[in-house]
């Protein structure tokens, strides 16, 4: 007989392998690819919005789980849209408010978090059919993996793209983070293709290529243990 | 006694194959190349062996990678050809890593990532020139006038190897602009083409290839030359390079005649920048082409339009690899709405209506 | 280069194979000495296989019919030659295979005695039934190749208005020759056969038509076609496939045949000048197909001839006569090297569409490992049947049959072109019968699937038919026995005895 407490660590830990790998919302669902293709010219453009949609997918989650029960299915996408806009609204006002530069930079893209098919698509096929601490680490496993993803690309993409990697880190983060500021390769021209939206697709192309070549890898191991086993 | 596999006719075939193809392409290219490397000495003869080598390099690494046998699909020799096009469309003296950066994007992004000879959507070599060009726009326009080998002043082998390896910058004064690119700036100056042309066009030079230029889009007459061989030999059909260049002439005389000031006539549309290269070898590329005779038609002209549309109206001088790549994308739609029409059909796929004959008296003959 | 600009004459599509014609085409008709055993299969047409008439140790003539046909799309069989019959059993037959049919083994005599000789009839003022039944007697099939029984398509003239007869000399396979040397050497014959088809077809226009790489034999039918009505020799170009019956019509007559339909359907008939002669020697001369003009020939063959060779000839002893091979070869082919099939080996036997004997070397064939597709188009330029095989191709590639078929898979007529002229090697028509067999055995399963589902649904109602009517009966029945009960009440208390007979009858039945 498992302890309580263990039998709900392992189901935490399942739904964050789900967010984080398995089911990841770019690598698994292939969902929120708008975003994902239009901020991650650096990685800290990418941290930037990946944080951002995790609050999102968390309150969102939180909201969607606790009024479940009062929600009718009829009605319910609208009330979803509208919870998730008040939160992005919520986000857009703070993130003016208090990281002025980062705004700046992802500005246009915050409002669409809205539309960003992933964060309604949790809420229909989980949140709003589960008890409140599991929505809310489903949307907090979504949203670091979202977050997780969005970051390598925009490293993928920074690094031959500018030769720098989390660029402008303090405006997001504060000063205390310039130390995340990197300049790998100094008096790099640019690689203008990789921070072009056709780079996006190259670099996501290439980071999906390597995630299914990696569990191709893994299936054979595992399928080879079980015979060795066996 | 005999093989059983396959059961299938034909039991025998054209001769000819694939390598053979390749090879007929490559060899209408080599007076072009030749010319090319003589004009713009030993920093060209560099840029094109390291962009061949590296294009079969990255060629055997991508088979390697999907493990499929490395000498078959080298002996295609499409690899060796792919390094050749994308060096002649480079500027001559422009430094080794764009030639492997070239190289790479072209093979592998280009070809190996759509599943490898005969899938790629694109033509790589033109794929790689448009992410140089917006890449780098600096090296990439970067001309100099013709240096012949051997000649008083131009750079020696041990320069060459200087320019190629970023070691020796390019002296300013061999530095030059192509004809397109001085009308265009001419234009941004307020310049009409009777200011802009005297001077650096000359239709005798500029066919010729005396001018600055890509490595291989220079000699317009040599390339005309290679490419009505292959058309002799029928490795390219007619359709494209027809209606590609007629296309570019037609629209570029209807404009001359409305404006000579503003629009250059057919005539240097023809021979400058890399019209002939283009219409000959490269939109010819059967993997990215139509392939079916009007879907070829359309196909050339759609080359021919675009690339008139952008050397005159957009903001690069030379559009032949966006129009390329633009119509590459269309050939798959071309191919699926243009069809042959099957015997005994209508275009639409019914079957034709049977008409029986008339009723005609028979011959009759009876002898015994 | 300006081809575009010149309507040609001919059908869109074709290559250029080479026609390697000369090692042949000089040579006279010889006929090959009797072997010594014949082995005869009764199937040797299109439909079904003939019925075998003798046992063995019985005693053939020449011409005597061994095997008659079955059923309305079938041949009779013929003995060859004199003999006697020593088995009737399975041999392999002339089919990439191997697989053996139902074969008459025939011991040779050597006499190569006839049946009783019959007087030649006046073969123009026979009725066109009448024609038709004497072809159907003498086992006349489709002599180019497509081995289809020849009477049927003589007697369409009842049923359709046939004003053009084609007589298809083009001969358009390379290394064939059989037909060239039949034109030239018994071009009275040929014509004669024509036109007693003509006769029965009732057809007003009668082409023969050669490619114009046979001049010999263009000119020898001019030659005797001097003056005759509404009865030419034309030329036309060669190119591979003119011999398709489709594209024969809309060569030299510029209609093509709908989807679906055929020649008749349009007023033209397509036969072979190898059928005329057999028509004549049939009709005129009343004499059963026994023998054919077969060509041996081939880079592989010590020397290749024209044979005139009894049916049921192995192949090997055709090879043995020309001298072996000189080098093992790497195909042997029954037909030419664009249609025909490969045989297992030498010892499957001449039939009635064998119309060559080829034994190619590897640098003939010059079969190399197919490579992946790019899209050149020439195999889109080369079908006649205005096809895009690469795409077809693609489709089956990725087990898309229907996808293939939508491109129009089932119009191909597997001329091989594209496969030909294809620079990837890929064999394309491999593919297309793969793909047909695939569509075909589908269509079949859901054929049968629907007759059990029709005969579910009928068992059902006859079920339930059977259990109203048993419930009826047993209703009825116990009517009656009450009706009968009440009935013997009375009579018990009339005093008389016997039940109806009737009801107790039907109740034994009903048990």
């Amino acid at each position: 007989m498992t302890h309580p407490a263990r039998l709900i660590l392992d189901d935490y830990r399942r739904l964050f392998r789900d967010g984080i790998w398995d089911n990841n919302v770019v690598m698994g669902q292939m969902l929120a690819l708008c975003p994902l293709l239009a901020v991650t010219g650096t990685a800290t453009n990418g941290l930037g919005m990946g944080l951002a949609t995790t609050f999102v997918m968390v309150a969102a989650a939180l909201l969607i789980s606790m009024f479940r029960g009062i929600i009718t299915p009829e009605v319910r996408i609208p009330v979803f849209i509208l919870l998730i806009a008040a939160l992005v609204t919520l986000v857009d006002l703070v993130m003016n408010a208090y990281l002025y530069e980062m705004h700046k930079a992802l500005g246009l893209f915050i409002p669409l978090i809205v539309t960003n098919c992933a964060i309604l698509g949790r809420a229909e096929s989980f949140a709003s059919r589960q008890p409140v601490h599991r929505a809310v680490m489903d949307g907090l496993a979504m949203g670091v993996g979202f977050t997780l993803i969005l970051v390598v690309l925009g490293a993928v993409r920074e690094i031959p793209g500018s030769g720098t990697l989390f660029a402008d880190a303090r405006l997001l983060l504060g000063d205390g983070f310039a130390w995340m500021e990197l300049t790998l390769i100094p008096d790099y021209r640019g690689f203008l293709l990789m921070i072009l939206p056709p780079g996006a697709f190259l670099a996501l192309g290439f980071i999906l290529a390597g995630k299914r070549v990696l569990d191709t890898r893994l299936a054979a191991r595992a399928a080879s243990m079980k015979v060795a086993e066996a | 006694m005999t093989t059983t596999t396959p059961v299938s006719g034909p039991h025998t075939h054209a001769p000819g194959g694939v390598t053979s193809q390749m090879g007929w392409v490559i060899l209408a290219l080599l007076p072009a190349t030749a010319f090319g490397v003589y004009l713009f000495g030993w920093p060209a003869l560099n840029l094109l062996l390291i962009t061949v080598l590296a294009a079969i390099a990255f060629e055997v690494m991508s088979l390697r990678i999907a493990q499929r046998p490395v000498t078959p699909f080298l002996m295609d020799g499409s690899a060796l050809l792919t390094g050749l096009l994308l060096a002649l469309t480079l500027p001559p003296w422009a430094p080794w890593w764009i030639a492997v950066l070239g190289a790479g994007f072209a093979i592998v992004v280009g070809k190996h990532v759509f599943g490898g000879l005969g899938q790629n959507l694109f033509n790589p070599a033109m794929l790689a020139r448009v992410a140089l060009l917006v890449s780098f726009p600096l090296e990439m326009t970067t001309w100099v006038t013709p240096q012949p080998m051997f000649a008083e002043g131009s750079p020696g082998f041990i320069e060459g190897l200087a320019i190629t390896f970023g070691l020796a910058a390019i002296p300013d004064a061999m530095t030059g602009a192509t004809v397109l690119g001085e009308t265009q700036t001419g234009f941004s100056r307020d310049l009409g083409l009777s200011e802009t042309l005297p001077g650096v066009y000359d239709p005798m030079q500029q066919a010729l290839g005396f001018i600055p230029a890509s490595m291989g889009e220079g000699s317009a007459l040599l390339l005309l030359a290679g490419g009505l061989l292959l058309m002799v030999r029928r490795i390219i059909s007619w359709e494209i390079p027809v209606s590609m260049l007629g296309t570019l002439a037609a629209l570029a005389t209807i404009f001359m005649l409305i404006d000579p000031e503003r629009f250059a006539g057919p005539g240097l549309h023809l021979i400058s920048g890399g019209a002939m290269l283009a219409a000959f070898f490269i939109a010819t590329d059967p993997v990215t082409s139509p392939s079916t005779m009007r879907g070829r038609l359309i196909f050339g002209v759609g080359c021919g339009l675009l690339i008139y549309v952008i050397r005159t109206w957009g903001g690069y001088p030379e559009g032949i690899a966006f129009a390329i790549i633009l119509m590459n994308g269309l050939a798959p739609l071309i191919d699926h709405y243009l069809r042959p029409r099957t015997y005994g059909r209508t275009r639409g796929g019914k079957p034709l209506e049977p008409k029986a004959p008339a009723q005609t008296a028979p011959v009759t003959e009876k002898r015994p | 280069m300006l081809s575009f600009l010149f309507k040609r004459r001919g059908f869109q599509g074709g290559v250029h194979p080479e026609d390697r014609k000369q090692a042949t085409s000089h040579l006279p008709i010889q006929t090959l000495p009797l072997p010594e055993r014949l082995y005869v299969p009764v199937q040797q047409h299109i439909g079904a296989a003939a019925q075998p008439r003798v046992q063995a140790g019985q005693k053939v003539l020449k011409g005597e019919m061994i095997a008659a046909g079955s059923g309305p799309v079938s041949a009779a069989v013929h003995a060859p030659t004199s003999g006697t019959v020593v088995a009737v059993e399975p041999h392999p037959a002339p089919h990439p295979s191997g697989l053996p049919v139902q074969t008459i083994v025939i011991e040779v005599d050597g006499e190569d005695r006839w049946t009783d000789e019959p007087e030649p009839e006046h073969a123009l003022n026979l009725e066109p039934e009448v024609i038709a039944q004497r072809v159907a007697e003498a086992g006349v099939v489709g002599m180019g190749g497509a081995t289809f029984p020849a009477a049927i398509k003589l007697n369409l003239g009842s049923r359709h208005t046939i004003d053009t007869l084609v007589i298809n000399g083009s001969e358009c396979e390379p290394y064939l020759t059989c037909d060239d040397r039949l034109m030239r050497e018994r071009t009275q014959e040929v014509i004669d056969g024509v036109r007693i088809m003509r006769h029965a077809l009732g057809a007003r226009h009668t082409l023969i038509v050669v490619e114009d790489n046979k001049p010999e034999a263009l000119a020898a039918l001019q030659e005797h076609l001097y003056e005759m009505d509404h009865l030419e020799a034309m030329s036309v170009p060669t190119r591979y496939p003119m011999g398709s019956e489709k594209h024969m019509i809309k060569a030299v007559t510029g209609r093509e045949i709908p989807a679906g339909k055929l020649g008749a359907d349009i007023g033209v008939i397509v036969h072979n000048v190898g059928t005329a002669y057999a028509v004549h020697r049939a009709v005129r001369m009343r004499r059963p197909l026994v023998s054919r003009i077969v060509t041996v020939g081939g880079g592989a063959v010590q020397r290749p001839a024209n044979l005139e060779v009894p049916l049921g000839t192995r192949v090997e002893e055709l090879l043995a006569y020309c001298g072996g091979t000189r080098e093992t070869p790497a195909r042997l082919l029954m037909g030419g090297p664009m249609m025909g099939q490969i045989m297992p080996h030498a010892q499957v036997p001449v039939v009635k569409g064998t119309n060559g004997l080829i034994a190619l070397t590897a640098a003939e064939i010059n079969i190399d490992d197919p490579m992946p597709c790019i899209r050149c188009g020439r195999c889109v330029a080369a079908c006649p049947c205005g096809l895009m095989p690469l795409e077809m191709a693609s489709r089956i590639r990725s087990e898309d049959m229907d996808g293939a078929a939508a491109h129009g898979l089932m119009d191909c007529v597997a001329c091989g072109s594209c496969s030909y002229v294809c620079p990837s090697h890929i064999p394309l028509v491999q593919y297309f019968q793969h793909a047909k067999g695939v569509l075909g055995d589908r269509r079949e399963q859901q054929r049968r699937q629907e007759e059990l589902k029709k005969l579910a649904q009928q068992r059902r109602a006859r079920q339930e038919a059977e259990a109203q009517a048993k419930a009826e009966a047993a209703a009825r029945k116990k009517a009656e026995r009450e009706a009968a009960k009440k009935k013997r009440a009375q009579q018990a208390e009339a005093k008389e005895t016997p039940a109806p007979a009737k009801t107790n009858d039907k109740d034994k039945a009903e048990a």
